[in-house]
């Protein structure tokens, strides 16, 4: 087997190709902006060049005059239409074109249709716009940036964690650091372009739009335009990427909407590269201050970890990276506080691992340089830490095997021939550095529906409103139904990405292996029960066997002693000719308005510290080794190993891609990736993928995943905890004790690049 | 003040064409006489369509376009090939790579007319008519190298193109002329096994 296809170990699923591959590498995977669709009008947005003030005066005569042009959108026309919300699945609750105030740079002040392409974006440039111009407040620092407790202002983040007393821990701790660290804004910059192609037929609306939550998007954008949801389509059958962008919905899918009632024709709008990054969402800067201390033993007595995001004016999105660091040790104390920034930006959103990738960074950052106050190894700081329950709730874990991700990825890593003395280890020009910091996600499942249906010839038809973003859910959930069912993978299909769909949660928070796999195992289940009362019912092939002792495998019911019979003739004789079971999934602890809730787009989440009897988080390891020319500085990492510990593995294949996928993001986020914003006019400066770094291929090169085996029942029925948001959380913290291995200098301030270690 | 340089037709790209045309007519902030610089007749004529040949996977075409439409967009919007993919439509993510008389080239940075007469291959022309894949979308598959695919297509056309200029001898090699291709799923490790197996296998083919 080759590196891309890992061979199962306990409780690991076989390594499958994807069951869209092939579509993927012959052109024939539709994403949104591809889907055939006739007499299309072409859209283009004209933005906003100040970041706060008023729309003046908007002069479109010479954008009017641009041949092929057929209609411009702007204030005014939008007026019957409600305004969008913030939260569940809105974006931000600002209305471009509700209102002529301009909230930050790069608002959409107009939508210009045209025949043509070329037209539309002519004409949209030839907008122009007078302001009533205010100075704006960038971020951090920025005269007017107001600073408010972010405990209450998101459903998501209630309140700061805490436990003991810190401030006299603290103060009799014989060894404490007391640190700050800062991350960037980041933009998704997922490589497919933000889209919205809609079309009424009659009073139905279809929308062609990547989205990672199509149910959701129906319920929004039906109360926007006030019509009833049953008359909205959300199709997205491919997701060319989203990482969190693609989740909540921007104000751009009504307007393009409107456009097309007003119209009477199909309008494709595909937003520029440049235009995303004030459009769309993204991650937002922060800031942390961590203290520590410690006995000279090593075991932690006091931990506290504050946080500053910023956020937009009207909008309060909190990350709260603490509820999870302030759970990840066994630390004596906690005091966490966490603090937004209003600022005159555009609303951040969810961005691969939102809270943990900034978190997280700035704890292990802070763990590897108390590991130096104390004189201890850092994966020996790590191990005296673990803790049995966790600090705040003192709930267990449901599983942890984090120290068994350390003793199998440093055995990989070769960590003990690591020479712990700063500035050691040298090959020729290279100072060589050698680094390691812990991976944790929340473990969450959420309600999710699925309809199978398995027929006389031996097919399978699996449908469910999820997404396939990249993760593998079609594959996966293909998967399920082929091990419960006994039929081979390539008689089933597996259709997603449609609102028409059995709905499914938004594909965030990594929840949708977990909830698809469990909802598709209620369905198979049902399938199963029927089969086997036909085949035992009297007269029936199997008459006389007992449920507990059958079982499927290659299309037939086998049974304990050998008897077997063949689905088919057991429908024939059950006489039908098909089994289609639609399950609905709710997961332990559910309220009563779970489902119901599903079908109005707002699932619930449960798991990670929210449950009564555990907490629930997969874990992984990760060690990198960087090298750093004597000379110029440059930066490498050559080699990164990371070790994970997911519960159930659906698909060693996918699951590896995964976390490969996130190792190398963390690399990313520890080296290259940083939106830079103006802070005179509050504008994004590096709008485009040459100057948004983001790691390309020569940037990687010996990159090693490994599975750890893991039971974990309590998570959900599917045994599944998620694995997309894992690998990418810690790695830049690896990568900055690596770089501190190697040089000596701690840079607390990502990303690190080569002009912090010139001085 | 400067006055806009006339291009060549040899030196035409679109960047340095759109930079010109763009900077001029969304200036509001610039004096009037930039704007007089350039002759307003220049819009009109662009805005005729002209007649364009090309064979695209070896099929004959005669395309009606506007002069500024991208070969990407004609692929994509007028012959209805939406293999090719738009990423940043500024030649920075590689995802619209396709084989122009063998060799790649980012479409998206090249006007539909300037392929006049040119032999165009993309990922939809790779596998044979009897269905059985290049070797290289094979590798692809086999070695995961992808996870949402959206850069696929210009990875793959990409791939073939590294092999074919003789850029995949080592595997630091394929990851220094593979960096034009963007994954932002970061599939780049099985991106270069893939490429290993199957320049062996278009070796032998």
């Amino acid at each position: 087997m080759d590196t891309a296809a890992p061979r199962p170990k306990e409780n690991q699923g076989q390594p499958l190709p994807r069951v869209d591959a092939r579509l993927k590498v012959t052109g024939q995977a539709h994403y949104p902006a591809d889907l055939p669709t006739a007499n299309i009008a072409y859209g283009a947005l004209a933005t906003s060049s100040i970041a706060k003030g008023k729309v003046a005066k908007l002069n479109l005569d010479d954008a009017r005059a641009v041949p092929g042009l057929l209609d411009i959108v702007t204030y005014g026309d939008m007026d019957t239409v409600e305004k969008p919300k913030f939260g569940n699945s809105g974006a931000t609750s600002i209305g471009p074109l509700h209102d002529r105030t301009i909230f930050h740079d790069g608002q959409i002040i107009a939508l210009a249709v045209a025949e043509t392409f070329e037209a539309a974006e002519e004409a949209a440039q030839l907008i122009r716009a007078e302001y009533d111009a205010e100075t704006p407040t960038a971020s951090f620092d920025s005269p007017g940036a107001a600073t408010i407790p972010a405990a209450g202002k998101s459903p998501l983040f209630k309140e700061d964690v805490k436990a003991g007393d810190f401030d006299a821990a603290y103060r009799e701790a014989a060894v404490k650091i007391d640190v700050r660290y800062s991350t960037p804004t980041q933009h998704h910059n997922p490589i497919e372009l933000f889209s919205t192609t809609a079309f009424w037929e009659g009073d139905q609306l279809i929308v062609h739009e990547p989205s990672q939550n199509v149910t959701g998007w129906k319920v929004e954008l039906a109360r926007q335009l006030k019509i009833d949801p049953a008359k909205v389509r959300i199709v997205s059958p491919f997701i060319g990427g989203a990482f969190g962008s693609k989740g909540p919905m921007t104000p751009r899918t009504a307007i393009v909407a409107v456009a097309a009632r007003r119209l009477g024709r199909p309008v494709r709008c595909v937003t520029s590269r440049m235009q995303a990054f004030g459009t769309q969402t993204y991650r937002a800067e922060t800031r942390h201050r961590i203290r520590i201390g410690a006995g000279k033993d090593g075991r932690i007595t006091a931990f506290a970890h504050e946080g500053w995001e910023v956020t937009s004016r009207p909008d309060s999105y909190v990350v709260g990276g603490t509820s999870a660091t302030g759970r990840m040790y066994a630390y004596g104390s906690v005091l966490t506080h966490v603090s937004l920034v209003q600022a005159d930006r555009n609303t951040p959103g969810y961005m691969r691992s939102p809270p943990e990738t900034p978190y997280v960074y700035a704890l292990e950052n802070a763990m590897d340089e108390m590991a130096v106050a104390l004189g201890m190894d850092p994966v020996e700081f790590r191990r005296i830490n673990e803790p049995k329950t966790e600090p705040i709730g003192k709930k267990p874990f449901s599983s942890r095997s984090l120290i068994q991700c350390y003793d199998q990825a440093a055995e990989a890593f070769g960590w003990a021939k690591r020479d712990p003395k700063v500035g050691a280890m040298r090959d020729g020009d290279w100072l060589v550095g050698m680094g390691c910091a812990t991976a944790i996600y929340p473990t969450a499942v959420a309600p999710c529906a699925a309809r199978v249906r398995l027929t006389v010839d031996g097919d399978v038809r699996l449908q469910c409103g999820s997404h396939e973003i990249g993760t593998g859910v079609r594959t996966v959930a293909g998967q399920m139904a082929s091990e419960r069912l006994g039929v081979s993978i390539d008689r089933i299909s597996v259709e997603m990405g449609d609102s028409s769909l059995p709905p499914a949660p938004v594909s965030g928070g990594s929840i949708s292996t977990a909830s698809v796999c469990s909802a598709v195992l209620k369905a198979c289940d049902a399938i199963r029960a029927k089969l086997y009362a036909g085949a035992t019912a009297e007269g029936g092939p199997l008459a006389g066997s007992h449920n507990e002792e059958l079982d499927l495998a290659d299309g037939k019911i086998v049974a304990k002693g050998g008897a077997s019979a063949k689905v088919e003739d057991v429908l024939k004789t059950m006489q039908v000719g098909a089994i289609e079971e639609y399950a609905e999934f709710a997961p332990k602890g559910a309220t009563p308005e779970a489902l119901k809730k599903l079908y109005a787009g707002m699932p619930e989440f449960h798991g990670g510290e929210q449950d009564e009897d555990s907490v629930k988080y997969a874990f992984g390891a990760e060690f990198v080794e960087v090298r750093i020319n004597r000379y110029t500085r440059e930066i490498r990492v050559p080699r990164i190993v990371g070790a994970f510990a997911a519960g159930r593995i659906m698909n060693t294949r996918t699951a590896r891609s995964q976390l490969m996928g996130g190792m190398i993001w963390g690399i990313g986020q520890a080296l290259h990736e940083a939106t830079e914003v103006d802070s005179r006019y509050a504008r994004y400066v590096n709008r485009d993928l040459q100057d948004y770094l983001v790691p390309v291929n020569a940037d990687i090169k010996d990159l090693q995943v490994i599975l750890v085996p893991e039971v974990d029942h309590a998570v959900n029925p599917a045994g599944v905890k998620g694995l997309g948001e894992l690998g990418n959380v810690g790695t830049a913290a690896a990568v900055a004790s690596a770089v501190y291995h190697a040089t000596g200098k701690r840079i607390r301030d990502l990303p690190i690049r080569i002009e912090q270690l010139l001085a | 003040m400067s006055q806009p340089s006339v291009p060549s037709t040899l030196g035409l790209s679109r960047r340095n064409f759109m930079t010109g045309t763009v900077s001029a007519a969304a200036a509001p902030l610039l004096v009037s006489s930039a704007k007089a610089e350039v002759p307003a007749a220049a819009g009109a004529a662009l805005r005729e369509p002209v007649v364009t040949s090309m064979r695209i996977n070896k099929q004959a075409y005669e395309l009606s376009l506007d002069t500024r439409t991208s070969l990407l967009d004609a692929l994509r919007d007028h012959i209805g090939l939406t293999g090719t993919k738009k990423g940043c439509d500024h030649g920075q993510c590689g995802a619209c790579t396709v084989l122009v008389d063998g060799k790649r080239v980012l479409s998206c940075l090249s006007f539909a007319v300037m392929n006049a007469g040119k032999d165009v291959m993309t990922v939809e022309g790779l596998a044979s008519s009897d269905g059985k894949l290049h070797p290289m979308q094979q590798a692809f598959i086999d070695h995961d190298a992808f996870q949402c695919g959206y850069c696929t297509p210009g990875q793959i056309l990409s791939a073939i193109g590294c092999i074919n200029e003789g850029h995949a001898k080592s595997e630091d090699d394929i990851r220094d002329y593979m960096s034009g291709n963007i994954c932002r799923c970061a599939a780049y490790p099985n991106i270069v096994a893939a490429i290993l197996q199957a320049r062996d296998q278009m070796k032998g083919a």
